[in-house]
């Protein structure tokens, strides 16, 4: 079964402005997505009727359904969902809503009544997964812009989300803080399973991670797959070529000058691996 | 005194500021708020607490300074510096010593606040920090496009509005996403809520409430 | 232009210590300020625009010390865009917006009126003089706040962090923007992370750890240590990084795709043609 699925899913927050318009998509359990797109294409509102709170919270009219590990969403309450999905909304530093790092993780098992003995384990348990150990007793506002997104994600993971969604989480950080966010997500979903799914505008900085990448623009969903499948087809329709990274830019341009055909390329070191072995076997040739 | 229960620290505040409106005396004043210094010192606060009395007790010798001014009657003034002091210093006590967490738990357990509310009281302590931050970083963004109110009353109030219009507009943006992040995280059932740490009374409590309550009844009696 | 000598600056929170930086801006020039986050660069450019002053050292314009200068005069020769145009739109109209600035330095009505439709012009927001702010796209907020900038005729605009939550359609768009502003004689300095980015605009670096400058030289030297990169926390242009791999395959250094593109394609090309006569022979 797939973790989220869309069947013909449109949105309005007022009618009759669609800002989501019939998408039907589907998501694998265990997969890392990336939903891509200029702004104003109706990322964020899809990570939110991924949570529930489209309709639940915003209202509007919808049509079509959205199903999260089997449940209709609109049939179901953001807390019911809250327990399978874990959200970290754009402006994460908002989500932190108490003084210390230890309370902000314990207020997420508080609202789902959890005993107070197993609070204090979960804490510990969380806070390791995402480096803070030893940071229990922080104040929040003493913590950096990363230290702050690890946090909001240490509150939500606490509650054992199936699915992780994610808009824009990388903003605020620098490349170090980026790329490290990235592997902590990408360990979440290797080792724990967890489906991740993330809003982010520089692909080249989930290219080594994701699985499937989500091209929307203007509300509609233009093309979904591999991110192999989906970076070649945006360079072959003239689609929102902008974001296409240097990376592949570079293997779309060689393999168009040349006429060759390289294997997907998901970091500069297979770059580097698959060209220098071409480069080689002309050496050779020329010898 | 972290070992103390919220309710009993909230009790003591309210004691407090009723012992600071009855208490007439320079002395009896100066007992109470060397008792709470003490308080201070045993319950080993931090030094940005101090830091925070130390202007209160400038702020307090200017106000004294100023009534003197007025009807230069140095032991009226004493009297009302003190007289706020002791006030004050009780809500440091209660602030500095216990977490905001366990006082709406005992807001919601012992009062029987609706959770709700005693959530709105802390986090707006939570966003105040935050709020101020945001008001500095406008007038920055203002100030290097020339903003710096001058001229009358009325000049000044029309070019604050570059500041207060953006600020208000991101209060509002801001707690919407509050809102919205606090129905995300499941926020709201109270039926199902627990509270990570216990907040019931202790030997202890019960002992500083009977204490309390004697000291205040005699105080009234000794008046009336 | 602006100069910094010895500054030194100290704060509560160490993240925002400035130790001993000196550095001059000239004339005309595309500088980009770099470094992990907490390492000063904001701070530094704070400094220039007098929102901070130096507990030690001295800053310069044109000459005379900054010494007494307030932001609020400094608007007039130094532009700041701000990363979050949230916290300064106030209008109702995004002409409203930009003269807002002219208006506060004393410009005259005149004035106002041709600085005002020369910014909207230079960012492309002409057709949305009329617009609502608040109802534009990221993008276009953040045009509004450089239009804000220009209009009040600046000799310097500092840019902190552009293109950080921008799409990739608004950082080309962005880019353009920024080289033709530099092409117009603006000197720009630009707070950034985005190393793809400073390799198609800036000449010059500063790169800034724990507070002090640790590099000052053009983007050419900038890149030229790896090791040294990854100890700023700086990450390498992907062609630079491809190219430095392959040029055991007589491809030379670069920090442009197509550049690097065009050269491994005429290697595999120029075999190619080879491998086709010699079958022919």
């Amino acid at each position: 079964m797939p973790a989220i699925t869309l069947q013909n899913f449109s949105y309005a927050y007022n009618h009759p402005k669609k800002v989501l318009d019939n998408i039907t998509l589907s998501i694998e359990t265990g997969s890392f997505s990336v939903i891509l797109g200029p702004s104003g294409a109706g990322k964020t509102t899809l990570c939110l009727a991924v949570a529930g709170a489209v309709p639940h919270y915003f209202g509007g009219s919808s049509a079509g359904k959205v199903y999260v590990t089997g449940i209709h969403t609109k049939e179901s309450s953001m807390q019911q969902l809250s327990l399978t999905v874990g959200t970290v909304l754009q402006d994460y530093e908002t989500q932190l809503v108490t003084m210390t790092v230890e309370e902000e993780v314990a207020f997420s098992l508080e609202n789902m009544g959890i005993a107070p003995q197993e609070i204090t384990h979960r804490v510990e348990e969380v806070l390791d997964k995402v480096g803070l150990t030893g940071y229990e007793k922080q104040a929040v506002t003493d913590l950096s812009g990363g230290q702050k997104q690890r946090l909001v994600l240490a509150s939500v993971l606490a509650t054992n989300p199936k699915i992780l969604v994610l808009d824009e989480p990388t903003s605020a950080l620098d490349p170090e803080g980026t790329h490290s966010l990235y592997k902590l997500l990408s360990d979440l979903n290797k080792e724990h399973g967890i489906t991740i799914l993330v809003v982010e505008h520089d692909i080249a900085t989930v290219l080594p991670y994701a699985d499937q990448f989500i091209l929307l623009e203007n509300g509609q969903l233009i093309f979904n797959g591999t991110p192999e499948k989906v970076l070649s087809y945006m360079a072959a329709k003239q689609i929102f070529t902008e974001a296409i990274p240097p990376l592949w830019q570079l293997k779309l341009m060689i393999e168009e000058l040349t006429a060759r055909q390289f294997a997907s390329w998901h970091t500069e070191e297979e770059a580097i691996a698959q060209l220098s072995k071409v480069l080689e076997e002309e050496a050779d040739k020329n010898a | 005194m972290q070992k103390i229960a919220p309710i009993t620290k909230l009790a003591l505040t309210i004691f407090v500021t009723i012992w600071s409106i009855v208490l007439q005396s320079l002395p009896a004043l100066t007992a109470l708020i060397v008792c709470q210094l003490i308080l201070l010192a045993i319950a080993k606060v931090g030094s940005s607490v101090y830091k925070g009395i130390a202007s209160l007790f400038a702020f307090a010798a200017i106000l004294a300074g100023m009534q003197y001014a007025i009807n230069s009657d140095l032991l009226l003034a004493a009297i009302t510096a003190s007289k706020m002091i002791a006030m004050t210093l009780v809500f440091f006590i209660l602030l500095a010593t216990t977490r905001m967490q366990d006082l709406s738990a005992a807001l919601v357990l012992q009062c029987h606040i609706p959770y709700e509310y005693a959530f709105m009281l802390t986090a707006a302590l939570r966003f105040i920090p935050d709020f101020l931050a945001e008001s500095k970083a406008i007038q920055e963004a203002q100030a290097c496009r020339g903003y710096s109110p001058q001229g009358n009353v009325l000049q000044r109030f029309f070019s604050y509005m570059a500041v207060i219009k953006p600020l208000v507009l991101k209060a509002v943006t801001k707690s919407e996403t509050m809102a919205l992040s606090l129905e995300l995280r499941g926020f709201g059932s109270r039926k199902t809520r627990s509270f990570k740490n216990n907040v019931t009374l202790a030997l202890q409590d019960y002992a500083m409430l009977l204490s309390m309550i004697l000291l205040t009844s005699y105080l009234v009696m000794q008046i009336y | 232009m602006l100069e910094l000598k010895n500054v030194y600056f100290s704060y509560k929170a160490q993240s925002h210590d400035i130790h001993d930086v000196s550095l001059r801006i000239n004339p005309g020039e595309f500088l980009a300020i770099v470094g992990r986050n907490g390492s000063g660069k904001t701070t530094l450019t704070r400094l220039m625009m007098t929102l901070k002053k130096p507990t030690k050292g001295e800053l310069f314009f044109q000459g005379n010390s900054l010494a007494t200068a307030t932001p609020a005069r400094m608007a007039h020769h130094i532009g700041y865009v701000f990363q979050n145009p949230d916290r300064q739109i106030f209008h109702d109209t995004v002409a409203e917006e930009v003269a807002y600035g002219p208006k506060q330095i004393g410009c005259t009505s005149e004035q106002i009126k041709t600085f005002v439709s020369q910014a909207l012009e230079v960012t492309g927001l002409s057709p949305l003089a009329s617009a609502y702010p608040l109802s534009l796209s990221k993008g276009q907020k953040q045009r509004l706040t450089i239009a804000s900038a220009l209009a009040m005729q600046p000799k310097i605009l500092i840019l902190d962090e552009p293109t950080s939550g921008q799409d990739a359609r608004e950082r080309a768009q962005l880019l353009q923007l920024l080289l033709k502003l530099h092409q117009q004689g603006t000197t720009i300095l630009l707070v950034t992370h985005d190393m793809e980015f400073l390799s198609s605009c800036a000449q010059r670096a500063i790169v800034m750890k724990k507070g002090q400058k640790v590099f000052d030289g053009t983007v050419t030297e900038l890149f030229h240590d790896t090791n040294q990169l990854a100890d700023w926390g700086l990450i390498e242009p992907a062609a630079l990084k491809i190219s430095r791999q392959l040029a055991a395959f007589q491809v030379s250094q670069t920090t442009s795709i197509s550049e690097l593109g065009d050269q491994v394609a005429n290697r595999l090309r120029r075999n190619d043609d080879h491998a086709k006569n010699s079958t022919h022979h």
